[in-house]
């Protein structure tokens, strides 16, 4: 097919998903309106938008937003800074893998805000086991990712690389890294939602400020339009959210054959 | 005998954990030492407590994750092979599907109240997606020629879609299936440590308050455990399913 | 047995991409009639449309210009009496050798012994007695590929298709296979229309042959092939068959240069 066929295939496509989340959405504000359905369990789609703005005025909405992303993008942090150096150790150390690999293979699967109890109990009500919890949650992915794309780095370069005198040392940041950043970054990718979920969670469970906690104290109140408002907010932050690091990733891997692969 | 080998640094994490307790490295308030936490566990296990706060989870999660299942699969296969479903359906999952779930908690409290029905219709809707998801790719992604032999060998059009589309997909389907397991139990916690009466998270949040910690860590223990059991245990039937796969 | 049927192609022209016809152009005017019981191969560069051709046989692509008739009818849907065997097999991975065989026998409403009767019979027929238990995966490509033709052989289709089916095979394989085909062949009766880029093939099996060209896919040379139904692989070792081999290799290679001249 032809590049301009494509282009508007694709642009007719869009057209056809922006209907349908429009009628949707259309169709939510009249169902609200006709009071087919107790306002109470669908509020309008204008009410809780006019809520969300209203916040957004007052500044409540970016208090909480700012304190959602601040927790989510710490732990996340966090959870980068340790889980990319141990999935390194691990492909190169066969004891450091032997360690850690049952238990990061053994806690995939399991809940992990079921740990939420024991990190209130040891780092308090407030941000810090907040943090950790998202840290804990998200450093999973990262670990994963950053040992299988340093384990399945091609010999080939590397082999290059030491016969043209390159020391381990240099080795590691210059021929490594690069190569196993694409996977690198894909774990990062799943961990960021992993993050912002979990905070949100641990908010709802934990109440206080922050999206998750203001929504929950909503519910508590029979707010459904504070409560179907935060979750607008989140659906939103959540989008932007995955779209910018999409974008970020295409950015950091512009010479990838994945990225050129698209132009 | 390998798979002992392998597991063995989680003896090696309790170990470690019992000696940080027994030699004061941390305080026991806070990190119960093994044996206290032992003896929770089997303190709840025969009086019934955990069992019985368990059962009414799993059972929950199950009834959720099995809604979940048939409906996603008979979604994924609808949206896969008739076009109109496709078109009407897909924006709407790609949309939905980077919220995470766990925010409708707050709004199954006001639709459902603290019952039962709030977190199975919340395991329903958190788990849906993934299954959706991997039915729709799987059932795209079948190779044309096995359509198509099946068509010259007189399948009809439902007969194909049941008897060739669904088994080719199932790999795929397997894996959603999995995610969706992995979800559900993951909903059951945080939805029990919020609404509920009953069920495993409650126990935890109900231990918790009340100080008694080495029975919540037991609790908490526990519901790992099985989390990670159920995974596993998924695993294995895929792997029996699917032995047509690989020698 | 009823005498099987032959294929009139009438007129057939078929483009692929606009709906209005303004995509590419894979077939153009193709008129083509097949005797029943013919082996006749279509021969020609890749983008000829040889493949697009037998689908719109088979009637897994609707005809869009002109018609595709056989005895029975018009071709609009894929059918029984079209049966088909692809390059890559298309085997049921799911499903053993001999659930792979009883597939289209149990659509055929026979009774349960029956049906285990002639799937036996099919995969005696080539020579897979012993394997019937194994999954696809566990058989080499060969294996895979007679397991194939068993499978459309059984509901006993009047005509077969086959598109490029020893592709995939490597060449020890592919002369067995080709023999054994032949020898199929001989003791039933059908219309087969094969595809093919390799002319050795095409000569030694095929009675006609159809050659190809290709943007837009045109029948250019029809070829009478002579050789003896029953003659063994020797043949292709005789001075006709090596002669008649490179006249039609060029003929090919005419058109893959012309195809490759119009690309440019």
């Amino acid at each position: 097919m032809t590049a301009t066929r494509t282009r508007r295939r694709a642009l007719g496509d869009l057209l056809i998903q922006s209907l349908v989340i429009a009628a949707f959405l259309l169709a939510w504000e009249m169902t609200a309106r006709a009071r087919v359905i107790n306002p109470f369990l669908l509020p309008a789609l204008s009410d809780v938008l006019m809520r969300i703005g209203k916040d957004l005025g007052s500044g409540i909405a970016i208090v909480d937003l700012s304190l959602t992303l601040y927790r989510a993008l710490s732990g996340f942090a966090i959870a980068a800074a340790i889980g990319i150096p141990l999935g390194i150790l691990m492909a190169r150390w066969s004891l450091v893998r032997w360690f850690f690999d049952p238990l990061i293979s053994a806690g995939f699967p399991m809940p992990k805000i079921a740990f939420l109890p024991i990190f209130v109990l040891w780092f308090g009500l407030f941000d810090t086991s907040k943090i950790i919890m998202v840290a804990f949650s998200s450093i999973f992915p990262v670990v994963s990712a950053a040992y299988a794309g340093t384990q399945g780095v091609d010999k080939w370069p590397l082999w290059s690389a030491r016969a043209l005198g390159a020391k381990e040392r240099e080795l590691l940041w210059e021929v490594i890294l690069p190569l196993a950043l694409p996977q690198i970054l894909t774990g990062l990718q799943i961990a960021l939602p992993v993050a912002l979920i979990t905070t949100v969670v641990t908010e709802m469970l934990m109440s206080g400020k922050g999206i998750g906690g203001t929504m929950m104290n909503a519910g508590r109140f029979a707010d459904s339009v504070g409560v179907f408002a935060g979750i607008v907010e989140i659906a939103v932050v959540g989008i932007l959210v995955i779209r910018g690091v999409e974008a970020l990733r295409r950015r950091l891997l512009v010479w990838h054959a994945e990225t050129r692969a698209d132009a | 005998m390998a798979t002992l080998f392998r597991y063995l640094p989680i003896l090696v994490v309790l170990a470690l954990w019992e000696a940080a307790t027994r030699y004061g490295l941390v305080s026991k308030l806070m990190v119960p030492d093994l044996a206290s936490v032992g003896a929770a566990f089997w303190q709840l296990l025969t009086s019934g407590e955990l069992v019985f706060n368990a059962g009414r989870s799993l059972g929950r999660a199950f009834i959720g994750l099995a809604a979940a299942t048939a409906f996603g699969i008979v979604a994924g296969l609808l949206m896969a092979t008739i076009r109109p479903v496709r078109l009407l359906v897909n924006p709407l999952v790609q949309a939905f599907y980077p919220m995470p779930k766990s925010a409708l908690i707050p709004v199954v409290m006001v639709w459902f109240g603290l019952g039962d029905l709030s977190k199975i219709v919340l395991i329903f809707l958190g788990c849906i997606l993934p299954v959706v998801v991997s039915t729709y790719n799987g059932a795209r992604g079948v190779d044309h020629v096995l359509v198509w032999s099946a068509a010259s060998l007189g399948a009809s059009r439902r007969a194909i879609l049941t008897e060739v589309v669904l088994p080719a997909a199932m790999p795929e389907i397997f894996n959603g299936m999995r995610t969706a397991l992995a979800f559900s139990f993951i909903l059951m916690v945080s939805s029990e440590f919020i609404l509920a009466k009953d069920g495993i998270g409650y126990l935890i949040a109900t231990l918790g308050d009340g100080g008694a910690y080495a029975a919540m860590f037991a609790c908490i223990l526990t519901v790992a455990g099985v989390g990670f059991g159920a995974d596993r245990l998924f695993g294995l039937l895929i792997r029996r399913t699917l032995r047509w796969r690989e020698p | 047995m009823e005498p099987t049927v032959g294929i009139d192609v009438r007129n057939v022209s078929h483009a692929y991409g606009a709906r209005n016809g303004r995509g590419v152009v894979a077939l153009q005017g193709i008129n083509l009639s097949i005797r029943p019981n013919e082996f006749h191969a279509l021969l020609g560069p890749s983008g000829c449309g040889k493949s697009t051709l037998l689908y719109l046989i088979g009637g897994f692509v609707p005809v869009q210009t002109g018609t595709i008739a056989t005895a029975r009818g018009r071709v609009s849907a894929p059918s029984p009496e079209r049966g088909i065997v692809f390059q890559n097999f298309a085997l049921f991975p799911w499903k053993t050798v001999r659930e792979n065989v009883l597939y289209g026998l149990e659509k055929l409403k026979l009774d349960r012994e029956e049906r285990e009767r002639r799937a036996r019979e099919f995969i005696e027929l080539v020579h897979l007695t012993g394997f019937e238990d194994a999954y696809p995966s566990q058989l080499s490509g060969g294996m895979q590929q007679r397991t194939a033709i068993a499978r459309t052989l059984a509901v006993d289709p009047e005509v077969l298709l086959m598109d490029e089916p020893f592709g995939a095979l490597d060449a020890q394989t592919r002369r067995v296979m080709q023999e054994e085909l032949r020898a199929i062949w001989q003791r039933k009766q059908k219309t087969v229309v094969f595809v093919t880029h390799d002319v050795h093939e095409a000569v030694f099996l095929a009675e006609r042959i159809s050659i190809m060209s290709a943007r837009p896919g045109r029948i250019e040379h029809v070829i009478d092939v002579g050789f003896d139904r029953n003659a063994g692989e020797e043949v292709m070792k005789t001075r006709e068959f090596v002669e008649l081999s490179e006249h039609i290799w060029d003929l090919v290679r005419q058109q893959a240069i012309a195809a490759t001249r119009g690309a440019l």
